[in-house]
């Protein structure tokens, strides 16, 4: 089967809470093989977006496509595809390390012996040998996110949706985090990230700006450090001011 | 549905319990506990109620009535000589009854034998009562009638009991079946909902619902795992009311933990129905009185549905633990066979159907929508 080449479709998607619209007629495609950053403040709706790429929310309008299935519709056709990291550190903190992997892996239809070589394959990528049989509420901060990160990656999927995956972390272990990125990437998988942290935009392959639940800008992060110089007719020193130039500009460009 | 899956989820919660031991306790101390107090404090059986007894006729016939009254445990006799002030006797000395017999009662007694209904001669017994607590005042009745029955001169009316189901079945007897079915209710709802709650709050609930497992198999994979601690709960509650209190179970045990296990069935699906009101630990917590209060005081477990009032009645029958006391109790104590009573049957059926395939819907609603 030829691999679809639009890994993440969103067209004129939109979702209201009440009267809250967390998203709003947001479309993007991302690409097999791409690093794709969403950046934004806290509320922007990040999570709501990833949520409804993976299928757990419903939109009230607009559609979701995920390697070629509609969403959520479809999505049993690539469950075993992709994977959803959620922003808590969404693991069973009464299970041990190995026992979070096995469930995982379970339910992904994977042996046990095939769970037993992946879970020492991830640990030692994670760099939680050692840790196997510690109870997840005992591990640090650092280490449940790893864990998680490792639950994600468990079964292989071709496509990941990671919201927020270095939050809380300290600035060597994102590192550690994004050479991961980086290294999956270089394999083929397609990784759909979340982060507030406007530093790693600078590590995306495209970068797109969220604010109010709508997209104001995307583009590599060159583009983007490009048109924010144009606009502002200087050149932004880092990443947090070309989301100063782009959002601010966006909401006099509302304005006028 | 696939097999694997849902044995995924059964044995991921069964570890869960394992590692935590304090709930592991106690899920097994609670129905030890459950079963060791309410036994004892509701054994039912009246002891050591003390009673004045003056006998101021001192015939046969009068010492046979205090024979009777003697031999009956619940009572501590009393014998006087005299009595002038029954009621001072009630408040100095403590008796909870006075018992005179007055002098002629005897011969009036017979008199009434030998000239029927065309007398009005009539043997006649004082009976000063403390009726403050009327369990106690019912229990003095009834064993000063009975010591009278006991007789055995053939009053006016014999009644010819013919007694069913429970011959020598203690108040104990019909209580351990309530308490197994109270037990599991409880800790089968509370652990379901607990452990979906937790779910939500850590975030593993989305990724269980991005990965393959369908509602359905989450679901039996929680049945299967709590039937399992259900049949762990029941046989400690068992082996309490054998070994502790030497119950009698009249029917088959077979029957009575498949009636169990499916009493667990539905509250683990009443937990996850539950758990679609609740966003936080704290929030669930405030269901547990819900549960048990309805469970405790209106299912006929403590005393008979019909002592409750009237206008409560009908909220007994919303109550499922109503329908597994009758049919815990028509297995284990009648001896019958589940089918043998159904409406109590019919009625841990369709809390079993409801509630699981309501969950089942409501675990869709609660997966996707959130902030």
């Amino acid at each position: 089967m030829a691999e679809p080449s639009v890994v993440f479709r969103a067209d004129e998607l939109t979702k209201t809470f009440g009267t809250l619209r967390a998203v709003d007629r947001l479309s993007l495609s991302i690409e097999t093989g791409e690093i794709y950053g969403l950046v934004g403040p806290s509320g922007a709706g990040k999570t709501t977006l990833i949520r409804m790429l993976s299928g757990l929310t419903t939109p009230n309008a607009g559609t979701v496509t995920l390697l070629g299935a509609p969403m959520p519709a479809g999505r049993r056709a690539v469950e075993h595809r992709f994977s959803y990291m959620p922003q808590e550190r969404a693991v069973y903190r009464d299970l041990s390390v190995t026992e979070n992997l096995l469930f995982f892996g379970r339910l992904y239809a994977m042996s046990r012996a095939r769970i037993r070589e992946r879970t020492r394959e991830l640990l030692e990528l994670m760099r939680l040998e050692g840790h196997g049989k510690q109870r997840a509420d005992r591990l640090s901060g650092g280490e449940k996110q790893r864990l998680s990160l490792a639950c994600a990656l468990l079964h292989e999927p071709d496509a990941l949706l990671l919201d927020e995956p270095t939050i809380g972390l300290d600035p060597a272990l994102r590192r550690e985090f994004w050479d991961h990125f980086h290294e999956l990437n270089g394999r083929g998988r397609t990784i759909l990230l979340s982060t507030h942290y406007l530093q790693e935009a600078e590590w995306c392959g495209r970068v797109g700006l969220i604010q109010r639940g709508r997209l104001i800008a995307e583009g590599t992060p060159g583009a983007l450090r490009r048109e924010a110089a144009q606009r502002s007719g200087r050149e932004p020193p880092d990443m947090e001011e070309v989301f100063l130039i782009l959002t601010g500009a966006s909401v006099a460009g509302g304005a006028s | 549905m696939k097999a694997y899956r849902i044995l995924a989820v059964a044995e991921r919660v069964l570890r869960q319990l394992w590692h935590d031991r304090r709930v592991l306790g106690f899920m097994l101390f609670l129905p030890a506990v459950a079963m060791l107090l309410f036994g004892y404090s509701f054994s039912g059986d009246i002891t050591d109620v003390r009673v004045a007894f003056v006998d101021e006729d001192d015939t046969d016939l009068t010492a046979s009535i205090l024979e009777s009254l003697q031999e009956d445990e619940a009572f501590e006799i009393a014998v006087l000589e005299t009595v002038d002030d029954p009621e001072r006797l009630l408040l100095d000395a403590g008796y909870q009854a006075v018992i005179r017999i007055p002098d002629k009662f005897t011969s009036l007694y017979y008199a009434h034998f030998a000239m029927g209904v065309a007398t009005s001669a009539q043997g006649t017994i004082d009976l000063t009562l403390d009726e403050s607590d009327p369990q106690i005042a019912s229990t003095i009745k009834m064993g000063l009638a009975d010591a009278i029955m006991d007789l055995g001169e053939g009053g006016p009316v014999e009644i010819d009991t013919r007694q069913l189901y429970g011959v020598e079945v203690r108040f104990i007897d019909s209580f351990a079946p309530a308490i197994m079915g109270l037990v599991v209710a409880l800790l089968s709802t509370v652990l379901t909902l607990l452990s979906i709650v937790r779910e939500k709050v850590d975030g593993t609930f989305s990724r269980v619902w991005v990965s393959p497992v369908r509602r359905a198999e989450f679901i039996l994979g929680y049945v299967i795992a709590l039937g399992l601690v259900a049949l762990a709960q029941s046989l400690v509650v068992l082996a309490i009311g054998i070994g502790v209190f030497d119950i009698v179970i009249n029917g088959s045990i077979a029957w009575a933990f498949a009636c169990v296990i499916l009493f667990a069935v539905g509250s683990v699906g009443l937990g996850t129905l539950l758990s679609a009101l609740a966003q936080t630990e704290s929030q669930a917590i405030v269901f547990f009185p819900l549960v048990v209060l309805p469970s405790v005081l209106l299912s006929g477990m403590m005393w008979p549905i019909q002592a409750i009032p009237r206008l409560l009645r009908p909220l007994s029958y919303v109550v499922p633990l109503t329908y597994s006391n009758r049919l815990l109790r028509a297995v284990m104590v009648k001896g019958l066979e589940p089918w043998q009573e159904p409406v109590g049957f019919a009625g841990v059926l369709v809390f079993v159907v409801l509630t699981i395939l309501l969950s089942s819907f409501v675990l869709r609603q609660s997966a996707g929508e959130r902030e």
